[in-house]
């Protein structure tokens, strides 16, 4: 298991589970996506950042954004924001009922997944707390270290005999204004409703959107929550 | 009709009269004299039979008679094949006239007997029609956004099956209308259009680029300062002017492009709020919705002399561009965690109800079924953060809202209060966001609510004062194709005459009835009735197996020859469907720009609306 560096200024390691939850609802954690190939020596690895607060959660890769919004009725809004061009386009709410889960995006491995795993070790108290899981799908095995009371993903593998993907925790933040300002920076950016590209091919920008697709699953998307893989690695 | 003549045979009842001689058994016992009937030969019938021969045939094309002859030989009483030995044709001379009979085969059908009425009440329609200038005392322009003909023509029949029947007999409320014609939709600067410069046509009778929103081409696209003096006078403008009420009403934002077009100038369709402009521009021209909210003063400003009282009716979505950045301000329903868009901190619903302290602001269905339509002289309703849902997915806001139909319903009961009459517009705008998310079910499903919304207008007006044109601003690539049997369901597989199981195509996979030319292609979202729930996944290429899909559900999104993330609009003509004072004037193929000016004939809009300038 690889270290994993927290900043802990604001979390107490002695804290109750509950006032750890609490603290850490605003989140910047880094991650690094791995790739190794049976054979190559050399795996591929990319990095993002997960940003949270309680009802907004935001993967930021090298030029793109994917921010999901948790609105007051439990749908879950997609946004896209473009780095480089300082532009998003806004997608709908998700509305067929258990199409998709908050825990997913907001933890990056669901709470019901998390459930049909194994528990094989626990260890630390409050915020260090971590346990770890484990789940073997015919040739598949999957291996969770979770930090259960800061609902953070510490680190998981999907082995498989060819292919081992791995996800590792890298840096944590758990201060609230700059992670606030990072969402207002981007909320600042002007903004198109997908409904609207099609009227709108003399925009350049949203021109090129018109042969773009969007991957509902990042790299959070390691697996979805039946544990079915995507594939691994960030799709941006 | 065949007839049988049986011709009198000399029947030879020979009839032999012979002695007889003593039986065997009693030799001595004479016998009587007993008559003997010989054998007689059957006597053999001569047949003669008629047949008429019908209009049309090849042996007679004005008809006549065949006659054959020929003895019974198997006594049978019928003039068999084997039996004819003549047979002799006389064909009717030339027609020099049509009667009932040579014509029985046409006024007996029901096809002909339905059209034939038709004539008569288009004749009718034609010696009724008010021709006369400034008859039309209200004016009402219904425009489906994006309902090209074969949408249309899919709707009616999804409608009909959707009642019961086959479909393709059916007629939506505008199909009933006395006349029609086509627009030619096109933009200055593009052979296939946008909504902006399309409605802009339609609203102030001049034609304009892509993307412009009442100014001529002269302007520069996204250059505010291009546009100063190019700015363009609309219908709705001179009906306010004129002293009438006003209304506008769309299921998209209220600021979207086609709404926008009646009320608003910009450079830039997009330039919705004020955050959506460049600081550049914002500096010199003011944002749609501000626009919109300031619409009574700027006319005011525009017009000397003039005394206007404002929009008493909009309704629609858009509520983002209307309220500051800042979730305090957040409706019931926002989607977003922070509603509003507007940067410059301005509540324009606060700005609206200041100018009209008596005027009612709504943003739910709870609100809308309270407008009190009596003594309520401004209505002011904005249902959703942005567009309105589809229509069969309203049942998913969060705080309800209003169908098409009811908001016309609504504004129709608020705009008659005024004895100088009104002017409406009404659009579907949602119709050409489910084509562009390829996804017929919506468009369909919508255009069929805009049929709905224009029957609410028909039961609700006069043909007498009130003059209702229905049209739509373009097309999409939606193509009704292959060659399903009749009734077959318009969303279903293509199954073909005789068949019941779907036809096949060259790659030996069902396909569809509709689909379209470009976009996104294949989806199968089961249930999904929002069509933008489409727009998350990559456009998909190439054919798919459609055998175990139910291309009917909501969620089904067409499949599509090229691959596109957004289907795209269509360059052909649309209809324009009229009634009322002046409709006669809608026939043939016109520039989109001609709609201004039937309304503003029908209406005197402009002589009116000089007049109170000039006064």
């Amino acid at each position: 298991m690889k270290t994993i560096i927290l900043s802990l200024a604001l979390i107490s390691p002695l804290a109750s589970a509950a006032q750890c939850a609490l603290d850490s609802q605003y989140v910047q954690a880094s991650y690094q996506v791995s790739k190794q190939v049976a054979g190559k020596a050399v795996a591929e690895s990319q990095q993002f950042t997960l940003w949270r607060t309680p009802h907004q959660v935001a993967e930021q890769g090298i030029e793109l954004v994917e921010v999901w919004q948790q609105l007051s009725n439990q749908q879950i809004r997609p946004i896209r924001y473009f780095q480089t061009q300082q532009r998003g386009i806004e997608y709908q709410p998700s509305e067929v009922q258990g199409q998709q889960n908050w825990s997913t995006k907001y933890q990056l491995v669901s709470d019901d997944f998390i459930a049909k795993m194994t528990l094989t070790d626990e260890q630390g108290d409050g915020c260090e707390k971590i346990q770890h899981y484990q789940l073997v799908q015919g040739d598949t095995t999957i291996e969770l270290a979770w930090l259960v009371n800061q609902k953070l993903v510490s680190a998981m593998s999907i082995g498989k005999a060819q292919l081992t993907q791995t996800l590792t925790l890298g840096t944590v933040d758990f201060k609230k204004d700059p992670i606030q300002q990072q969402f207002a920076l981007w909320d600042a950016y002007q903004t198109t409703d997908y409904a609207d590209i099609g009227d709108n091919e003399g925009d350049p920008f949203l021109a090129k959107m018109i042969n773009l697709g969007f991957i509902e699953h990042g790299a959070s998307g390691f697996y979805d929550t039946n544990g079915k893989a995507l594939g691994g690695g960030h799709s941006h | 009709m065949v007839i049988i003549m049986k011709k009198l045979n000399l029947i030879s009842l020979a009839v032999v009269v012979a002695l007889a001689g003593c039986s065997d058994n009693d030799k001595n016992t004479p016998d009587p004299v007993t008559p003997i009937i010989d054998p007689v030969p059957v006597p053999i019938e001569s047949l003669t039979v008629e047949n008429t021969i019908a209009v049309g045939s090849e042996q007679c094309i004005n008809g006549g008679i065949e006659t054959l002859t020929g003895d019974d030989a198997n006594q049978n009483g019928e003039l068999d094949a084997d039996e004819i030995t003549t047979t002799s044709l006389v064909c009717n001379d030339s027609a020099t006239s049509l009667n009932a009979q040579q014509l029985a085969s046409l006024t007996t059908n029901t096809w002909y007997k339905e059209a034939h009425a038709k004539l008569a009440s288009s004749q009718d329609n034609i010696a009724n029609i008010v021709k006369e200038s400034g008859k039309a005392k209200n004016v009402i322009l219904f425009v489906g956004d994006g309902m090209g003909i074969s949408t249309v023509t899919a709707a009616r029949i999804l409608a009909g099956q959707l009642q019961g029947k086959m479909g393709e007999e059916h007629q939506l409320s505008f199909e009933t209308l006395p006349f029609s014609g086509f627009a030619k939709t096109y933009n200055v600067d593009a052979q296939t259009p946008d909504s902006a410069g399309t409605m802009t046509a339609m609203a102030s009778g001049v034609k304009t680029d892509v993307g412009v929103i009442g100014i001529d081409e002269a302007v520069i696209k996204g250059k505010c300062l291009s546009g100063k003096g190019h700015e363009l006078v609309t219908s709705l403008e001179l009906a306010e002017i004129a002293g009438k009420s006003t209304g506008l009403i769309s299921t998209a934002r209220i600021t979207h492009a086609t709404p926008a077009a009646t009320y608003a100038k910009a450079a830039n369709r997009n330039w919705e709020d004020v955050s959506d402009m460049p600081k550049s521009e914002a500096a010199n021209c003011e944002d749609i919705a501000s626009q919109l909210v300031n619409f009574e003063k700027n006319l005011e400003a525009r017009f000397a002399g003039i005394d206007v009282d404002g929009l008493e009716v909009v309704m629609g979505g858009g509520r983002r561009h209307f309220l500051p950045k800042d979730a305090r301000y957040n409706s019931a329903d926002a989607v977003s965690l922070v509603e509003g868009d507007r940067t410059d901190g301005r509540d324009l619903t606060a700005e609206w109800q200041a100018q009209y302290p008596n005027g009612q602001y709504v943003m739910d269905q709870a609100g809308f079924d309270a407008i009190d339509v009596t003594n309520s002289k401004h209505i002011f309703g904005l249902f959703n953060e942005s567009h309105m849902q589809y229509e069969a997915d309203r049942g998913n806001d969060i705080a309800g809202e209003p169908s098409l139909s009811e908001m016309t319903a609504k504004a129709l009961d608020v705009l008659d209060n005024n004895e100088k009459g009104f002017f409406l517009t009404v659009e579907a705008g949602r119709i050409d966001h489910a084509h562009h998310a390829g996804n017929a079910y919506n468009a369909l499903n919508d255009t069929i609510e805009l049929s709905k919304a224009v029957q609410v207008a028909l039961d609700k007006t006069s043909i007498e004062d009130t003059l209702i044109i229905v049209t739509a601003d373009h097309s999409h690539v939606f193509t009704i194709a292959g060659y399903p049997k009749r009734g077959n369901p318009i969303l279903g597989k293509v199954v073909a005459v005789g068949e019941t199981e779907p036809t096949l195509a060259a790659d030996n996979m069902p396909y569809t009835t509709v689909g379209y030319t470009n976009g996104g292609g294949f989806r199968d979202l089961g249930e999904e009735t929002d069509a933008d729930a489409g727009y998350k996944f990559a456009p998909v290429t190439g054919r798919v197996d459609l055998t175990d899909v139910d291309t009917q559900s909501p969620g089904f999104h067409q499949e599509a020859l090229v691959p596109l993330s957004s289907e795209t609009h269509a360059g052909e003509d649309v209809g324009v469907y009229a009634i009322g004072p002046g409709a006669h004037l809608v026939t043939g193929t016109n520039e989109q720009s001609f709609i201004f000016h039937v309304m503003n004939y029908a209406a005197d809009l402009a002589k009116k609306a000089d007049a109170k300038v000039t006064n």
